[in-house]
């Protein structure tokens, strides 16, 4: 992978960005209503809204006005919700280890699960385990999200009771530090499951593909015939390289696990991004939606930016038209 | 001249279209895609039926409220007495309708933009590519909030943004047939004997390099049902029509006291959109297994 | 390694276990049993339904930032619960002049959280710069008739009216008038203020930590001045969005209090005999509100009084009353709500029973025709052109869905289509009063202690405008304009009541809303704790004994 590579795709990065910037901007201005009143609220009163045309320069013709906002977004300055009187910025900065602890737990926990079951239907192709498990994981997939939630909870926390039902922590509890921890780790089970579910099975399919194209190579028969173990074959030899297509769709599982979180904390009451997204919409808290949307945009953009890099330095044949 | 012309560009691609009913019955012929033709069979009978297979129009409020499934209301009813089986068939409409106005346009975009694309070349394929990976790397749902949190619902809508940034996969599998189909000996035939670039574009290169999406179509779809549903279970839903996202959300409240609220709409979610999946995925096997 | 592990598990399940236990020990020297009055200590737990987002209650009606702040803070006066002032802030008062002026004196010795002294000053100031600027109802109400606020010395507060005006000692307790500290928010933006998310009150609680969108904690006010109170050492307040959720939360012992009691789980909680209820038409955001429809009575379609009278026929109230409130309320009887005993009438001849063949017969008669089952369709009807089908948007707040779905199904039967328009609260109030773009919509107009607080506005001609919450049917009567201005410069009850009914009639006879049903809240605990008050300082005089 060269340099010149690198450097294209990190480039790509601009016109992306300014693109989402772009789509941000014009839904303020084109949504329905007078653009202040997206911005400041209904309470204000003739002098606050002439400050806050001021300050973002409403009065301004259009292009201005989306350099101004570039300009504010670009030096970190979200703006300020004018439900909460704060900065967007720190809003969002508060929230964000919640979501954050959710989608890398289910990702995580994915991966491995996912990799556990390919590696399982590879090794017992067209038997009986075979297709029962992959029928699950396929019905996991096409189930939504909010059922498995759902379901997860009427069974596992109101039937059986061995969860809680909602929220990261217990509310009579003000513990800290080890109890703390293990009270929110009780609390995030059922929703890194459910958020979970659905990605089991796009990541078992891909390591079980990459998992037989691996074992039908010459390396492997040699192995085998060399006299090395089936199961030292499967995890030693063929499991590293077969991994190479659970990689690539990172990028992509990445942007489906951020908008399954934004329906599993709204079932589970997990206070992450996607409930204050959901909250904000119903107040028109248009400066705190507009941040929201940008970090995840941004966000998504850059983890298929990274998923490619990674690619390109793991199998250097590859280049992209 | 013309006529030899016309015969030979008829004769080598009647040959190539003659495979593609063998195609689909090949698919159909695997558990998987028998199962999942029969569930999207079912889903477009019921979607198009619904009216006659619904006892009753599903925001009529005939029944005893949150009664559990019986013989008179088999699915059960919601908080104000309305017939839930009435309400999941009704569904079903809506989401057909959804999914098929959304293949539409993504089958009118995806496919202008990879013909165009793979066939052109050079800077066009630069350009367009530029394009798709850009939608391909929006974030739908996210933009689907936003838009319909300052728009408000409404299913035209949700068709019109859906159908505009679900293209890319489907046109980058087209550009991809194009490029391989583009020097094929049917094509080379059919431009030597003077056959213009718009007549090969369409009628040689075009009606084999559309299966490969088509089959994609049926993952593309189920997709966008489940986007559907999701944003009718955060609120976001056409109120107006039944849905069954919308009748996953008015659930929620209700999920101690009546379970067969939330179980049936999500199973039927489930079954339309495995289904869809199922048939998608024999048809892109089938597919393969010619090549 | 393995041991390790071990050792690991066993304690994360002792701490696990701990932490699934109840709260902390009583206070030494506490007797629970002892019946020399409440326990003192402890902690309770509150279920909220969504982040206030900021905590001052005088710029705002927000059901949501009262509910978290009005603990912090005090009115001039408190409401028993027969709606009787008794003092708080404001130890004794004088009604002059026949109700023009009332002059307040102070209590002595209050302080802010701060330690700053509570004085007139502060009245003065949270009236003219939050009050009368922000707060919806006591701007329309107190600020119309309002002529001076006047502080002859630290403890004395006057306020002056150009005309007599009855209902101002209903409108000064926290709810309406919190009092809020000038010190703090002279010279800045009161709405930006950081203050106001860190609230500095005279209340019985102080804001110990606020945690956005999880929750608030409040400690006890060492310093609060009156007596013995409170009797918790601390509240907190769990925001948990989904009712059914806090009904969990309550049976799980997770949380013991909660505000309103979803209705399908009200029967099992009943049964439990683990909760205890209390019943009220008060709440944080509003008392005895009324879900009113309304017609927007410059269209057309809507400006015979008999197409008005036939949706309201058309209307089986009592089923609103089952399935949306599910029992938890009633049939409205009257434009105004029978929580205001003295300006209640009941059994008005005009107000529309449900009736659907009566409906039918006024549509047909309105030129309104029907083929089958079809919906109806225009014949000679004034301002609408024949043919026009009777359909016509129905504007809501997204959670009064139930009541829009209900009314959709109902006015289908007599075949008028309806279509819904669900719009969140800032864009609703945008769509409904200043751009008036709707044709009917529900609201939930809560008439507050007086009717003058919260009814006048619904119907006064100068109240037709941008303000949300005001006049949404744009009703005009001239005669219905000068009752009001009557009722609410007489002081005396009786004539009052008599202008009440007047106006009721006229109301009633001219129909330019739908008054729906009266809603009502079940507040549930756990009957570990007592003491409640269904007002804003709900747990002033709470107590646990665990």
């Amino acid at each position: 992978m060269t340099r010149r590579y690198v450097l294209r795709r990190v480039l790509q990065l601009l016109p992306t960005t300014a693109v989402i910037l772009l789509v941000g901007f014009l839904l303020i201005h084109l949504a329905p209503g007078d653009p202040v009143l997206a911005l400041a609220g209904e309470n204000g009163d003739a002098e606050y809204y002439a400050f806050v045309r001021e300050k973002f320069g409403l009065d301004e013709s259009l292009p201005r006005q989306l350099a101004v906002y570039a300009g504010n977004v670009l030096s970190g300055d979200l703006g300020t919700s004018y439900v909460q009187g704060r900065p967007v910025a720190q809003i969002i900065a508060e929230r964000l280890p919640a979501t954050l602890l959710l989608t890398g737990t289910a990702l995580l926990l994915s991966t491995v699960v996912g990799v556990a079951v390919g590696v399982f239907t590879a090794t017992r192709r067209r038997r009986w385990p075979d297709v029962t498990v992959t029928l699950a994981t396929l019905a996991m997939y096409a189930a939504p999200v909010f059922l498995v939630g759902q379901l997860a909870i009427l069974l596992l926390a109101l039937r059986a009771g061995w969860f809680p039902v909602q929220g990261m922590t217990d509310a009579r509890s003000s513990a800290t530090g080890v109890a703390r921890a293990l009270d929110v780790g009780h609390h995030l089970v059922l929703p890194a499951l459910a958020l979970a579910s659905q990605e089991v099975a796009a990541v078992a399919r891909l390591a079980r593909v990459g998992l037989l194209d691996e074992l039908a190579r010459d390396h492997i028969r040699t192995a085998r015939a060399k006299g090395v173990g089936e199961r030292s074959v499967v995890l030693r030899h063929a499991l590293r390289r077969a991994m190479l297509p659970v990689v690539t769709v990172l990028g992509g599982r990445v942007g489906h696990l951020v908008a399954g979180a934004v329906v599993v904390e709204v079932v589970f009451g997990w206070p992450g991004l996607g409930r204050l997204l959901v909250t904000a919409m119903q107040a028109r808290d248009a400066p705190i939606v507009l941040g929201v949307f940008l970090l995840v945009a941004v966000t998504v953009v850059m983890a298929n930016l990274l998923t490619d890099l990674v690619y390109a330095w793991l199998d250097p044949r590859v280049r992209y038209g | 001249m013309s006529g030899t012309a016309e015969l030979a560009a008829v004769a080598p691609s009647a040959t190539h279209r003659l495979r593609r009913p063998r195609l689909l019955v090949r698919a159909v012929r695997t558990p998987g895609g028998a199962a999942g033709a029969v569930l999207t069979l079912v889903l477009v009978v019921v979607g198009v039926l619904a009216p006659l297979l619904a006892p009753t129009d599903p925001f009529a409020v005939d029944g005893p409220p949150l009664q559990a499934p019986s013989a008179g209301y088999p699915l059960g009813t919601d908080a104000l007495g309305r017939d839930l089986l009435s309400g999941v068939v009704y569904g079903a409409r809506t989401s057909l309708l959804v999914a098929a106005s959304v293949a539409v346009l993504v089958v009118v975009i995806g496919t202008a933009v990879g013909l165009l694309s793979g066939y052109l070349g050079g800077w066009v394929d630069d350009v367009l590519m530029r394009l798709t990976e850009l939608f391909q790397v929006l974030p739908r749902f996210f933009l689907a909030l936003v838009v319909i949190a300052f728009f408000g619902p409404g299913l035209d809508r949700l068709v019109l943004l859906l159908g505009l940034t679900s293209w890319p996969l489907l046109a980058r599998v087209i550009r991809a047939e194009v490029f391989s189909l583009r020097h094929r000996e049917f094509v080379e035939a059919a431009r030597l004997q003077g056959a213009s670039r718009t007549r090969i574009l369409l009628r040689e290169i075009l009606p084999n390099a559309l299966p490969p999406g088509i089959a994609l179509l049926g993952l593309v779809v189920a997709q966008v049902i489940l986007i559907e549903a999701s944003l009718g279970f955060l609120g976001l839903g056409d109120p107006n029509v039944t849905s069954w996202g919308t009748l996953a959300s008015e659930a929620q409240r209700f999920l101690r006291v009546a379970w067969w609220l939330s179980l049936f709409p999500g199973l039927a979610i489930l079954l339309a959109v495995l289904g869809l999946n199922l048939l998608g995925d024999a048809v892109t096997d089938a597919l393969s297994g010619r090549r | 390694m393995p041991a390790r592990r071990l050792v690991v598990l066993v304690a994360a399940a002792v701490l696990l276990a701990g932490c699934a236990s109840s709260d902390p020990e009583p206070r030494a020297g506490d007797d629970p049993t002892a019946s020399s009055g409440p326990t003192r200590g402890g902690t309770l737990s509150v279920a909220i339904d969504s982040d206030p987002g900021q905590l001052n209650p005088a710029i705002t009606t927000s059901g949501g930032t009262h509910t978290a702040s009005e603990l912090v803070y005090n009115g001039l006066v408190e409401l028993t619960p027969d709606l009787e002032p008794v003092p708080e802030l404001a130890e004794s008062w004088e009604v002059l002049e026949d109700g023009a002026l009332y002059r307040f004196d102070l209590r002595d010795g209050v302080t802010w959280h701060d330690g700053m002294p509570f004085t007139s000053a502060d009245v003065k100031f949270t009236f003219e710069e939050m009050l009368l600027q922000l707060h919806s109802r006591t701007k329309a109400s107190v600020g119309a008739a309002l002529e001076s606020i006047t502080t002859p010395d630290a403890d004395t507060v006057e306020f002056r009216f150009s005309r007599p005006y009855a209902p101002l000692l209903l409108q000064l307790d926290v709810t309406e008038a919190p009092i809020l500290p000038k010190h703090l928010y002279e010279g800045t933006d009161v709405q930006k203020n950081p203050v106001n998310s860190k609230p500095i009150g005279t209340g019985p609680f102080t804001l110990e930590s606020y945690t956005p969108d999880s929750e608030l904690r409040f400690a006890a006010n060492e310093d609060y001045f009156k007596p013995d109170l409170p009797y918790l050492d601390e509240v907190v307040m769990r925001i948990i969005p989904d009712k059914g959720n806090q009904v969990v939360a309550l049976e799980a012992g997770e949380v013991d209090f909660l505000f309103g009691t979803p209705g399908p789980d009200l029967p099992r909680l009943k049964e439990s005999g683990d909760v205890e209820f209390l019943t009220t038409q008060r709440n944080p955001g509003g008392s005895n509100c009324i879900m009113t429809v309304s017609f927007n009575l410059d269209k057309p379609i809507f400006q015979d009084v008999r197409v008005r009278r036939a949706v309201g026929s058309a209307l089986d109230r009592e089923q609103f009353v089952e399935r949306v409130l599910f029992g938890q309320g009633k049939v409205a009887e009257a434009p105004i709500s029978s929580g205001i005993g003295f300006a209640h009438v009941p059994g008005l001849a005009g107000l529309p029973t449900f009736d659907r063949a009566a409906a039918e017969m006024l549509l047909d008669e309105a030129g309104w025709q029907r083929d089958g089952d079809a919906t109806r369709t225009a014949l000679g009807v004034a301002g609408v052109p024949d043919g026009t089908p009777l359909a016509f948007g129905f504007t809501h707040f997204p959670t009064f869905a139930p009541y829009a779905q209900l009314l959709r199904a109902q006015l289908a039967e007599v075949g008028v289509d309806v279509t819904l328009t669900p719009l969140e609260p800032p864009v609703f109030a945008d769509t409904v009063f200043t751009a008036r773009d709707f044709d009917t919509n529900i609201i939930s107009y809560c008439n507050g202690a007086d009717p003058e607080i919260g009814v006048k506005r619904m119907y006064v001609t100068s109240n037709i405008g941008p303000v949300p919450f005001s006049n949404s049917s744009a009703y005009r009567n001239a005669e219905v304009d000068e009752l009001f201005e009557q009722a609410r410069t007489t002081v005396d009850e009786k004539a009052r009541t008599a202008t009440y009914r007047e106006l009721q009639e006229r109301l009633v006879e001219d129909l330019p809303y739908l008054w729906i049903v009266e809603t009502e809240a079940n507040r549930a605990f756990t009957t570990q704790c007592s003491g409640f008050s269904a007002a804003g300082h709900f747990a002033e005089t709470a107590s646990c004994s665990r």
